[in-house]
């Protein structure tokens, strides 16, 4: 199982994106600023744009799954329960494990846009995939279900899993990190090492590590926390 | 002050609330009653029982500057300048004021040189700070950012909330999931299900969240040494 990235560019103007990358099996990250192209990426690598130049490839996948970044875009039912059915999953064990059950009845646009980000995120990964991709997952949450989804991808031990994500504090365990450069796919490699190589616009907690030559076993606050305390005694 | 008595309102349930002068950070789950209580806060939304007092004055009384979750989507002209200008416009003041309050407020934020820019052609961060201009423009009394950080990568909303204090608004409200930036504020308040379950400095509010997600990751590196 494999999506490769093969001469992808893509222009808007001045601007262009630029990306030659190979995804195997695991959970990736991919960093980035607000406007290097993390959102087009994610778009291009789930075929739903097609770059001027370059291919993906995609070996060994039957299902892709994409969450886009604002989740009013992902809505067609009229109410939560017609919207969770929409995606053909069971909207009671949806709406129960989202705590929105006592809401079924309620247009989803009626919601708080953390509370819909969480609906439509529990509809994605209640569906089979084997290249799931997540545009900006933990935007909007509040810190419990920030935590909870990163919990839930970790659970996740089959497929790729790519995560676009400008979230800086609270992250999930993952097995590589990228990044967007001004419309460039970066490389930083496994983690941990990727850790080092992220440098100057890794998280604040990584940057922390770093600096006092400690090096976590992944990109979490707790990973962060144990290394540090590991030194400390 | 701002003064809430009695207010109920969709999820909001608050029997009494004083907010002083100064940044105060709302905090809270998703669906918590944030945005709730700061459209009421500036007059957006009047609420269904209750009453809420600006230094006297009723929300729709004050000027109130809103800086809205996706700047972008609030955008109405095509070029920088007109948008900034456009509250004043709005309010008929003469076009050789309108110039110099532009050329102000712009020379504050730092973006003079965005002037001539189109809006559509900014980037997030660009667009967050041109509607932090145009929300400031009237000298408002009460400064709203609902939440803009949430699509702002780490440098641009660093960069909009630093430039945020030369606005010089007496009350600034502003919800975040973001709790080192809450941490930053003169007072939080801690909303649960509609209701207000701390309001105090960002330690005495913080103390007690200890044990939970919202206390500000960074403390807690400081503390393991």
């Amino acid at each position: 199982m494999r999506v490769t990235l093969s001469g992808i560019r893509f222009s808007r103007g001045d601007w262009q994106l630029r990306a030659d990358a190979g995804f195997s099996r695991g959970t990736h990250f991919i960093a980035g600023a607000v406007g290097s192209g993390k959102s087009t990426l994610a778009l291009i690598m789930a075929g739903l744009i097609t770059p001027d130049e370059g291919c993906v490839q995609r070996d060994g996948i039957d299902a892709t799954m994409l969450s886009l970044q604002f989740p009013e875009a992902h809505v067609t039912g009229a109410t939560l329960e017609d919207e969770v059915r929409s995606w053909g999953v069971d909207p009671a064990q949806v709406l129960a494990e989202t705590g929105l059950a006592e809401k079924a009845g309620t247009p989803p646009l009626r919601l708080s846009r953390g509370e819909l980000k969480r609906l439509e995120l529990a509809c994605v990964l209640a569906r089979e995939s084997d290249l799931l991709i997540l545009d900006e997952p933990l935007g909007s949450l509040d810190c419990v279900q920030k935590r909870r989804l990163c919990e839930r991808l970790r659970d996740r031990t089959t497929g790729i899993t790519i995560i676009f994500s400008h979230e800086q504090h609270i992250l999930p365990a993952v097995d590589a990190i990228w990044e967007m450069r001004d419309g460039v796919l970066v490389n930083h490699g496994s983690v941990p090492q990727a850790l080092k190589a992220w440098g100057d616009s890794a998280p604040p907690h990584i940057r922390w590590a770093i600096a006092r030559g400690i090096l976590p076993a992944n990109m979490r606050m707790k990973d962060v926390r144990e290394a540090a305390c590991r030194t400390c005694d | 002050m701002i003064e809430l008595e009695g207010i109920h309102h969709h999820i909001l349930a608050i029997p009494h609330l004083s907010l002083e002068e100064g940044k105060t950070a709302v905090i809270g789950a998703n669906g918590s009653g944030k945005t709730t209580l700061l459209e009421l806060c500036a007059g957006m939304n009047l609420p269904h029982r209750g009453c809420i007092l600006i230094d006297g004055a009723g929300p729709r009384s004050c000027e109130v500057g809103w800086v809205c979750e996706f700047p972008d989507r609030n955008l109405l002209f095509e070029r920088v300048v007109d948008e900034i200008a456009s509250p004043l416009r709005f309010n008929f003041v003469e076009e050789s004021i309108i110039g110099e309050r532009v050329a102000l407020i712009s020379e504050q934020l730092a973006i003079s040189h965005l002037l001539g820019s189109r809006t559509h052609d900014l980037s997030g961060g660009e667009k967050a700070l041109v509607s932090l201009a145009t929300a400031s423009i009237m000298n408002p009394h009460v400064l709203v950012i609902d939440e803009a950080d949430s699509h702002l990568d780490a440098g641009a909303a660093a960069r909009m909330y630093d430039l945020v204090d030369r606005v010089g608004a007496p009350y600034m409200l502003y919800c975040t999931q973001d709790m080192q930036r809450a941490a930053a504020a003169d007072r939080v308040l801690f909303l649960k299900e509609g209701g207000v379950e701390a309001y105090g400095p960002p330690d005495s509010v913080f103390s007690a969240l200890r044990d939970t997600c919202f206390y500000p990751p960074l403390w807690r590196l400081d503390q393991c040494g």
